[in-house]
């Protein structure tokens, strides 16, 4: 068999995921019909919502897993960015590739804005202040309308692909290659941004801001950093958004969307990139599970009803929790570890100790009864006086 | 000066309701350290349980339907049991985990609660009926009518959600300050480790946290449940607002609990009511903002005190 380096195992695995990012799950529905796993254009949309969903993952990951801080209002900020480029390009006619940057800019500035009064709340304190934050934006977004349009929502007209592509590829597709060319580029900003001065500072706050503070880093500084970054991240979600979904209303934004973003995270993996991607990915294709569900419950003559994927997904999110600590990234991760060789020598092991186990099981009465009385003695400690040996043998 | 008295006395009744829910919430709190999202979706759930025994219609089978006193005393034995056993089962495996895990877990919890009252009994209102009148020393308690307050009118199921919720929290204090059991039940929260080396069984000290949460949300589920109709979200903005009640009162205080509810539900209610155009003329505010202005008191509250008003400030050593 082929032996690779670590490093050609890596570029190796990149380079058939770019290979499935971009000419697999694009064009596959035109393949011919025998190639097994082909996307249609409503796989292509599902996958460009996993890209988008991913983009605000990857913020919150940066805020919560790298830097410790609880956001429950993620929501919000997705919100302010999806109507930032929404208000821009409807009501004042920029282009959408425009639009991305400005929303995700100044969702950032907001977020900055947030930071610093969320500086001095930690833990469920400023889980429910950011909470407070998702729980008033539709509110508030409603209240103002002659800016947002209130609550009929603003109708964003779909992208269509550019001349230049024409042939190539239709509107999903185009849609589909924006999308994942803007979650590529903030993967690619999160993975450096963790891996750099700034990355280690987090981790270094998280771990303990006291230690942190003690080498010299500005505490406050990268707290407000990180929150600032983090709602860049959500902002440039929401510019995503109206592209995807090409609709924007207050009910959108519900406080629903807030927590399972966290929980996103969460199952995903922690202070993981893969895990905000993987994440993201579970999230959006859950409610496939659904038909399936009914079918199983109906296969055994129980009554079906629309909640019962919500038992499942309750009970599998517990699971995840109890048996996958680190979320999926960790599990991934465990997985990649089992090596062939590894596998067998830990069966082996397994057994080799539960053989020695019946093997001592086994001779304890025989070894018990043959040798008690005449080892005894030996076993007591050399200073044991003569008279406590007379009284053992009498 | 009629107006304002009426507000307020509405605002406390509501004020109530987030009070009970955040006490159950601060319950779990203190003896844990859980946020447990599934707070609203437990009550609900023996709330439905409750339903079931008042109307015979048991599970598909036709009981006997109960009397509403004996309903609502095997509810919160319903309750208590299933409060115990979700720590047992659900909460115990993740104990010591970081807290964002426990709070996926109790998240979890609140699908399969949503889901399983929805699958057994159905998305549908359905109506719950007030406790019924008891006359103790020719005073009446609990019952529908209303009762005059000065210039002020108040219902009387208003009047008893109060009480009851001023009520559980006394209990509680006195249940903590001067019981054996609430002794070790805070001894558990301040050093779980510490506890078991005096002889604490800090397992059921846990457990019997989690049961007393399912109690006190149960007891508040079926005094809303007249007021939103009983059905699977009826919780959902009732708790939101109690979490901002216990943040408001300190996560670990029950009587802050309460009191962060009634600042809550009063604030909410006089806002709503004085910004209306009669009062203000200004477009960007207005009535409909009172949640966004009461949420606001909160977070002004919060950088002030950053462990609410009555939340002790935990010192570690380093």
């Amino acid at each position: 068999m082929l032996r690779l380096e670590a490093r050609q195992r890596r570029l190796l695995a990149f380079l058939l995921l770019a290979f499935f990012l971009v000419y697999w799950i694009p064009f596959s529905n035109t393949f011919p019909d025998w190639v097994p796993l082909q996307f249609g254009s409503f796989r292509i949309y599902q996958a460009s919502k996993i890209a988008m969903w991913a983009v605000v993952a990857l913020g919150l990951n940066l805020l919560t897993g790298y830097n410790g801080q609880i956001s429950l209002g993620h929501g919000a900020f997705v919100a302010v960015g999806g109507y930032t480029a929404a208000i821009l390009m409807v009501d004042h006619g920029w282009p959408f590739w425009a639009t991305i940057p400005v929303a995700g800019v100044f969702t950032g500035a907001v977020g900055f804005g947030v930071g610093v009064p969320a500086l001095r709340l930690t833990g469920p304190y400023l889980a429910v202040a950011t909470l407070a934050l998702a729980l008033a934006t539709p509110q508030i977004i409603g209240k103002y309308d002659n800016l947002t349009h209130g609550a009929q929502g603003i109708s964003i007209p779909p992208l269509t692909t550019p001349g230049a592509l024409d042939g190539i590829m239709n509107d999903t597709q185009y849609v589909y290659f924006v999308a994942i060319l803007v979650a590529a580029i903030m993967t690619f900003i999160a993975w450096n941004i963790v891996r750099s001065r700034l990355g280690r500072a987090f981790i270094a706050i998280r771990d303990s801001e006291i230690a942190a503070q003690a080498m010299g880093i500005s505490v406050p500084r990268f707290k407000t950093m990180a929150f600032a970054i983090s709602a860049f991240y959500a902002g440039v979600c929401g510019g995503l958004y109206i592209q995807v979904v090409n609709f924007v209303s207050p009910q959108s934004f519900e406080v629903i969307q807030s927590i399972n973003y966290l929980t996103t995270i969460v199952v995903g993996g922690l202070a993981s990139i893969l895990g905000s991607i993987l994440g993201a990915a579970v999230f959006v294709l859950v409610p496939e599970i659904n038909p399936y569900i009914n079918n199983l419950l109906e296969t055994f003559h129980l009554p079906t009803a629309e909640t019962a994927s919500d038992v499942l997904f309750g009970t599998s999110l517990i699971l995840v929790m109890i048996f996958m600590p680190l979320g999926f990234a960790g599990f991934a991760r465990r997985l990649t570890r089992l090596q062939p060789p590894l596998v067998m020598g830990s069966i082996s092991n397994f057994f080799e100790q539960v053989g020695l186990k019946m093997r001592t099981i086994r001779s304890k009465p025989g070894g018990d009864s043959g040798e008690g009385p005449a080892g005894r003695p030996e076993k007591r400690p050399p200073h044991a006086s003569d008279g406590e040996k007379g009284d053992g043998s009498s | 000066m009629e107006l304002f008295l009426q507000q307020v006395l509405t605002g406390l009744a509501t004020g109530a309701v987030y009070g009970l829910v955040a006490l159950a919430i601060v319950l779990i709190y203190r003896s844990t350290d859980v946020i447990n999202f599934a707070q609203g979706q437990m009550a609900m759930f023996t709330t439905f349980f409750a339903w079931m025994l008042l109307s015979g219609a048991f599970l598909g089978r036709d009981i006997h339907p109960l009397q509403y006193w004996l309903a609502f005393f095997l509810t919160l034995a319903f309750a208590l049991i299933m409060g115990a056993a979700l720590e047992r089962i659900v909460v115990r495996p993740v104990e010591g985990r970081p807290i964002l895990t426990v709070v996926i877990v109790s998240l979890g919890l609140f699908s399969v609660f949503s889901g399983l009252a929805g699958y057994f009994w159905g998305g549908q209102p359905k109506g719950f009926p007030k406790p019924p009148e008891v006359h103790v020393a020719g005073i009446k308690f609990f019952g529908s009518g209303s009762l005059d307050i000065g210039p002020a009118v108040i219902s009387y199921h208003d009047l008893t959600i109060m009480v009851v919720a001023v009520g559980i929290m006394l209990a509680l204090y006195a249940f903590f300050q001067y019981t054996p059991i609430g002794l070790g039940m805070r001894a558990t929260a301040q050093n779980p480790v510490a506890s078991r080396l005096m002889g604490i069984r800090v397992g059921n000290m846990l457990s019997l946290g989690w049961a007393l949460s399912a109690a006190v949300g149960a007891v508040g589920g079926m005094l809303i449940a007249p007021i939103v109709l009983l059905q699977p979200p009826m919780m959902l903005g009732v708790l939101l607002y109690a979490f901002a009640a216990a943040v408001l009162g300190g996560m670990d205080s029950p009587p802050g609990a309460v009191v962060g509810g009634l600042i809550l539900g009063v604030t909410e209610n006089l806002v709503g009511t004085y910004t209306d155009a009669k009062y203000i003329h200004v477009d960007w505010f207005g009535p409909d903002m009172k949640l966004t202005a009461a949420l606001l008191v909160i977070v002004l509250v919060l950088m002030v005190r950053p462990t609410g008003l009555f939340g002790r400030k935990h010192l570690r050593r380093v």
